[in-house]
């Protein structure tokens, strides 16, 4: 009987233990390794227009050469992608992909989907891999554009294309009234004696019609005045600091200078504003003929540095296209080959300046005398733009925290300034006021 | 009994009611899940949770796959504490794993395994412990405890694809379920409380029947003895009666006629003392006869030479005894001292040698008989050998096969040969020490 029993025991837990290693199979997926044994595949996820909001007609191509690279090397391993996914559904497919168990290997994250991704654990940890791989060089990225793929601290994404902000000026007013263009160390006294002289009635009619700038917001003037916002976890804000206070009085003071008028991008568009904050991505969109004529056809324009505050340099925000890795990617090895591919082979990298609007963000091919060349042969104008003021953007560029409600807490911080502009109380008291509330909403 | 296979049944309830519950809510999560996907709006599902989710159609796979595993888990029985132990970890670990799946908002399970354990062992020591330890699990695996270290996408994430008034009835329909578990796991609680009770209450009534019968074997322990008393008594009282009886016909009867003769006799002796001289003649006949009652009497009363004296001289006098009643020639010699046997060995000793000459003055007819007792270390060797006309086939009657059986039980043995004569050799192991052997 007692023997019986035992013989139940042992085929009972036998039973059990088979159920529970099918439970992880199908957990892991490691199922999927045995029907997929022998078939080497990597996905890709990509969009099919261009990252800057511009068309152009070589959306795979960049990608198409690099898997060229990497057949070539692993002739045995076939890539694939989905074409025809247009970056304003991008995110959603993703998503779709990743809620569904078939998100690709590698993906382009858009920045603003990075802090979601990366907190729910949809992208993998690169730091092991880095740390394995001798061939790969950290150094050679831009340091803010390497930075950009990392969330608390960990790197989840490498950088592939960037455009830092720069400063777009209207050379044709400035000629007009006399004036020079600033160098590229100019400060915010030379920016707003500019706009103050600029801003004026041209017609007669007794209503403004020429601004100094436009598009310059509190953002820029904290980042050009050194102010951290918020801490790297996003649990604290730093809204009391008091690098602060100058920018919000010089925000002040650029916006009382057009007494009341609303100015719109259309004005510039116009040729009626002097200033206006820009991605490097619209000035190479849009300063090759024929396209500028399309949409800055009036005026002659050039952009530099942004102005920089009294405590801070003149540097800006920078925006980053990343590549990650699906956590869940059943062959690592080869998809951080493609990912290499794609981020850090220069001749890649170069073919950014071909075929999309970005910088690439190694700095030894932003740097190089083809990248020079292809930018001058682009605008047509020799002293258009500097090289090396488009790298040190890039290099000096701010990169903002990364956490997940990062967009809500800069509303409320938007919601903060705003009324502090606005309202007449001491702007000190103001900002301690609302640094509590915002430090509340955080931590919620 | 009644009440256990209501708890059984109870158990029986709560496996499929778990069940019931826990694809419920697997179901419920990965219709909204795919409802999110086919809707196209994945990216708002991802923005509200914390963790990737399991895959739609895995969340039920998965809930079956652990709760099909838990429930074989408690199939096992009969094991040791340790054993135990191991598979309720095992199970709570189980447990954990279903509980992630569906987002930590059921752990009913836990419940069930408790319930389980109850059963396994109702009067362990450990049953405390256990208990304790199931609970505070049980505690624990709670969503809003567990969400603030671990990254976990709350089941209303799922939930929140649903309309207002559906998803209302859903999570209504969930906390019921979840209710039912709770109270089927209270009732089986009480019944199993019940049947302890119930158990407790058999066992004092059996205690108590045992109580009652051990004083009743008291009482006929005392009664018995007094019958035994009783029963002394008059075995006394009969053998005084048959004493007397005995005194009164022998002795009695020998006396009245010695002196109803002697009184002839007085008168007689005068007249003719020769006729006296005849009477006194058949007095003294009377007085022997009289004399041979006595010895009979006594010799009935005392069954043994032996009582009263000792091996040797009882075994001399035997011989003795016999040579004179029979015309066999009986040669007695005995080479060591006999002294120092148990009773049990002096009367075997004893009854061999007196079965031995009877058997061979019966059966053998024999003229002369040799009787050699020695000792060789410490064993006795008794060797009784006649001429008789011995006997080809021996088959053992009754008196050789008891001494064969007496010989038997003190370690010794009997061998008999019936060519020439008939021989008895036998051997009985000492006993008592060797101190003996060394003054022999």
């Amino acid at each position: 009987m007692e023997h019986i029993k035992n013989k139940k025991n042992i085929i009972t837990g036998i039973i059990c233990a088979l159920l529970l290693i099918c439970t992880c199979l199908i957990y892991t997926d490691a199922y999927k390794s045995f029907t997929a044994y022998g078939n080497k595949k990597v996905t890709i996820g990509v969009f099919s227009d261009s990252y800057w909001e511009v068309q152009n007609g070589y959306s795979y191509q960049i990608l198409e050469d690099a898997i060229k690279i990497f057949e070539e090397k692993y002739p045995n391993v076939k890539i694939e992608y989905v074409s025809g996914i247009l970056k304003e559904d991008y995110t959603e497919w993703l998503s779709e992909q990743l809620l569904s168990g078939n998100a690709p290997d590698i993906f382009f994250v858009l920045s603003e989907d990075f802090n979601d991704f990366a907190e729910i654990g949809a992208l993998k940890d690169l730091e092991v891999l880095i740390e394995q791989d001798k061939e790969f060089h950290r150094e050679k990225f831009y340091s803010s554009a390497y930075e950009y793929g990392q969330y608390n601290e960990t790197q989840y994404a490498l950088p592939y294309e960037c455009a830092p902000k720069l400063m777009f000026v209207n050379k044709t007013i400035l000629d007009r009234e006399g004036l020079k263009i600033p160098n590229n160390e100019w400060d915010w006294n030379e920016f707003y004696k500019i706009c103050e002289k600029v801003t004026k009635d041209t017609n007669g009619n007794g209503i403004i019609n020429q601004f100094g700038v436009i598009g310059y917001t509190w953002k820029e003037a904290f980042e050009s005045n050194g102010v951290k916002l918020f801490d790297q976890r996003g649990k604290e804000c730093f809204l009391a600091d008091k690098n602060v206070e100058p920018a919000l009085i010089f925000i002040e003071k650029l916006t009382e200078l057009n007494s009341g008028y609303n100015i719109t991008t259309k004005d510039f568009d116009l040729g009626n504003v002097v200033f206006q904050p820009m991605s490097f991505s619209e000035y190479r969109a849009y300063k090759p003929y024929p396209l500028s004529i399309k949409k800055y056809s009036s005026f002659e324009w050039e952009c530099i540095p942004m102005p920089s505050g009294p405590h801070g340099e003149n540097i800006s925000t920078l925006d980053t296209l990343c590549i990650a890795m699906n956590k869940n990617t059943k062959s690592t090895q080869y998809a951080w080959e493609l990912m290499k591919i794609l981020t850090c082979n220069t001749q890649i990298q170069s073919e950014i300046f071909n075929y999309s609007e970005g910088v690439s963000v190694l700095e030894e091919v932003t740097k190089s005398d083809k990248t020079l060349q292809h930018l001058i042969e682009e605008s047509g104008n020799s002293n258009s733009l500097n090289l090396e003021i488009l790298s040190d953007a890039v290099e000096h560029a701010v990169v903002a925290p990364r956490f997940r409600i990062y967009d809500e807490a800069i509303e409320e911080v938007d919601k903060a300034v705003n009324s502090i502009i606005d309202g007449n109380s001491n702007i000190r008291m103001e900002q301690i006021i609302w640094n509590r509330k915002i430090n509340k909403f955080l931590k919620k | 009994m009644n009440e256990s296979y209501h708890s059984r049944y109870m158990l029986v309830i709560m496996k499929n009611l778990n069940l019931l519950t826990v694809l419920y809510i697997a179901v419920i999560m990965a219709y909204g899940l795919s409802g999110y996907i086919q809707e196209n709006t994945a990216v708002d599902f991802l923005t509200k949770i914390y963790q990737i989710p399991i895959v739609a159609w895995k969340i039920p796979v998965l809930v079956i796959c652990l709760y099909g595993s838990c429930l074989l888990l408690l199939y096992i029985q009969n094991l040791s504490n340790f054993g135990l132990f191991l598979k309720v970890c095992l199970e709570l670990g189980i447990c954990f794993c279903l509980s992630y799946v569906i987002g930590f908002s059921y752990s009913g399970v836990v419940l069930l395994i408790l319930a389980d354990v109850m059963r396994y062992f109702p009067k362990s020591k450990w049953k405390i412990p256990f208990a304790v330890f199931i609970i505070l699990f049980y505690l624990l695996l709670d969503y809003n405890l567990l969400s603030v270290h671990f990254k976990i996408t709350p089941i209303d994430s799922y939930l929140e694809y649903y309309q207002n008034n559906i998803r209302s009835i859903l999570l209504g329909i969930k906390n019921v379920l979840s209710s039912l578990n709770m109270l089927i796991f209270l009732v089986y609680i009480i019944l199993l409380v019940r049947i302890q009770l119930s158990e407790k209450k058999r066992i004092l009534e059996l205690n108590k029947k045992l109580n009652d019968a051990n004083e009743e074997l008291k009482q006929a322990n005392i009664r018995l003895e007094e019958y035994a008393e009783e029963s002394a008594q008059t075995i006394k009282v009969m053998e005084r009666n048959r004493l007397a009886r005995e005194i009164h016909d022998t002795l009695g009867h020998a006396l009245t006629g010695i002196i109803t003769g002697i009184e002839a006799c007085t008168t007689l002796m005068d007249v003719a003392p020769e006729a006296t001289k005849e009477q006194l003649k058949a007095i003294a006949e009377v007085a022997r006869q009289g004399v041979t009652d006595v010895r009979r009497s006594v010799k009935a009363l005392r069954p043994d030479a032996l009582e009263k004296l000792d091996l040797e001289k009882a075994l001399t006098q035997m011989v003795y005894e016999m040579q004179c009643a029979t015309s066999a020639e009986i040669l007695y010699q005995c080479t060591t001292s006999l002294n120092g046997f148990n009773e049990d060995e002096e009367n075997i000793i004893y009854r061999i040698v007196q079965e031995s000459i009877t058997n061979s003055i019966r059966h053998g007819k024999a003229k002369q008989i040799q009787i050699k007792i020695e000792r060789e270390y410490n064993i006795l060797k008794i060797h009784i050998e006649d001429n008789g006309a011995g006997c080809q086939n021996i088959q053992k009657g009754f008196g050789l096969h008891h001494m064969e059986e007496r010989l038997n039980l003190l370690g010794g043995n009997l061998k008999c040969k019936g060519e020439k004569g008939f021989i008895v050799e036998t051997q009985i192991p000492i006993r008592w020490g060797t101190e003996e052997k060394n003054n022999d």
